[in-house]
This record gives structure tokens, sequence and C-alpha cells, in this order.
């Protein structure tokens, strides 16, 4: 048996390492300080509640996002917005960097568009889009780890992140050349 | 040795390329076709800034430590009721 003490001591020596990385997924996923504070505090104590199920030593990261997916989906999401008309079936993939490639061929506008901007632009992509990117691209979880934990086939996430970049690389340059950061391809009528 | 890429398959490629997706094999013919093309360099730079735009703007948001030490206080509240 287990002592409590020992009990507590191997959660926070194997769980709470990942406090941040849960707490940037559920700000994420939930779009909202004070939710994403009490989705990842619900997280842990259910966590802690389970930690005798979970195996020490396998994948601590992969367990936890599972339990605040799982507590999001059941007591977290809300309604589900309205979609939003976001055209994510662009026909041309690399359309964005063609639009740039005279201009700024390495994308250093990316550099200068401010934190504010980006944070909206993914914070307005679709739920299923916003997820697997933030694993991804924010977290750095490998694609076959994110396809296991969703359990969607690996090909699903690959076109959803495609997607979700291509959307992000469209809006952030829309909002360059608001911003007088990059010079538009087409003169503004 | 891979046959080499051209460059529409070495950009459909590069995002997987910088994410370190690609088997070893595969990523050392992304990595011969960038050497020797510009204009494909350049668009992966495009990519490693924008990826890098995301890691700046949310990656590097830390738990607030009100929250942490609530948590901690669960956890040492006594031994689980369930």
């Amino acid at each position: 048996m287990v002592s409590p003490e020992e009990r507590t001591a191997s959660f926070e020596r194997e769980a709470l390492p990942h406090l941040d990385m849960l707490y940037r997924v559920a700000r994420r996923l939930t779009g909202d300080l004070t939710r994403a504070e009490d989705l990842v505090q619900d997280t842990m104590l259910k966590a802690f509640r389970a930690w005798d199920r979970f195996e020490s030593g396998t994948n601590a990261r992969g367990w936890l996002l599972t339990i605040l997916r799982n507590t999001f989906i059941n007591d977290y999401r809300r309604a589900r917005r309205t979609p939003v008309t976001v055209d994510l079936e662009l026909a041309e993939p690399h359309r964005i960097h063609q639009t740039v490639a005279e201009s700024d061929p390495e994308g250093e506008f990316f550099r200068r568009v401010v934190d504010e901007r980006v944070v909206a632009a993914i914070d307005g992509l679709p739920e299923e889009f916003r997820e697997v990117l933030v694993l991804s691209d924010v977290e750095g979880l490998p694609y076959a780890e994110i396809a296991a934990m969703l359990e969607v086939p690996l090909g699903t996430v690959k076109s959803r992140l495609f997607r979700a970049r291509r959307q992000l690389q469209a809006e952030l340059y829309e909002h360059a050349v608001e911003a007088g950061i990059v010079r538009p391809k087409e003169p503004i009528p | 040795m891979k046959p080499d890429l051209d460059c529409r398959e070495a950009l459909d490629l590069l995002q997987d390329f910088l994410r370190q997706e690609l088997t070893p094999e595969v990523e050392a013919t992304v990595t011969r076709h960038l050497a020797g093309c510009r204009h494909c360099f350049r668009h992966g730079e495009f990519e490693r800034n924008f990826f890098e735009a995301l890691e700046r703007a949310v990656g590097r948001d830390r738990c607030p430590d009100t929250v942490r030490e609530r948590i901690l206080a669960g956890l040492r509240g006594g031994p689980p009721s369930a």
C-alpha cells in the first residue's frame, strides 16, 4: 500500500509539471480565463482521485490531457456556437506565401503582428481545428499522439492542422495588411 | 537514398518537416532540396516565422499561482474520498 503522503508526492512529481501546459490548453478550449482556471483545477483534482489507476512512468501528459478534454466536453463546453463560416476549403494550399512571395518571402510580417491578433485568430477557429492546432503547434505533441487522444485517424489530424494553419495564415496576413506591416499585392481600391 | 523532390513536393512537406514529423529518410530529402532551392528555403522561413508567432502569442502562458495553490491545497487536504 502506498501511503497518502507518497501518493501526493508522486502526483506532485509526475503530474504537476504539466500544469502550465494544461492551463494553456484549457485557456484555448474555454476561451475564458475563469473557466480555464476552474477546468484545470477540476482536471487536476480528478486526476489525483484516479491517480492509483495511472501507471507510473507512462505518458502522464497524454493521460492528463484526456481527463482535461473529457471534463471540458462533459462540464464546460457551452452549447456549440453558431459555426463560424470560415473558408476552410481554399483551393490553393500555398496561397498566402504566393501573395507575399515578392514583398516578404520569408514571412517577416508574422514577427510583427501583435500577439493579441494571433490569439484572436486562434480563438476564432472552430473548436475541432483549434484543439489540434494548440496540441500540435503550441504544445508540440506528435500527430500520432493527438490522433490517439482524440480517437480519430492520423489523416484527420493532419487535414485539420493543415486547414487551421492555412486559415490562420490568411487572417494574420489580412491583419498585417490592415496594420500596414506588409504591402498588399493588389492596391486597395 | 530517396529520389530528389521537386518544389511542389518539398513545399507540401515543409510544415511536417518543421514539426519534425517526417521519417529520417524523407526529412533528408527535404533538407537536400532546401539547401539547393532558394525559393523553397524562403518558404520554409515563412512557415517557421508562422509557427514562432503562435508559440510567442500563446505558448508562454503559465498557470496563475493562485490556481496552483488551490490545487496544492486540494491535494494535501487529506486522502481522496473517491
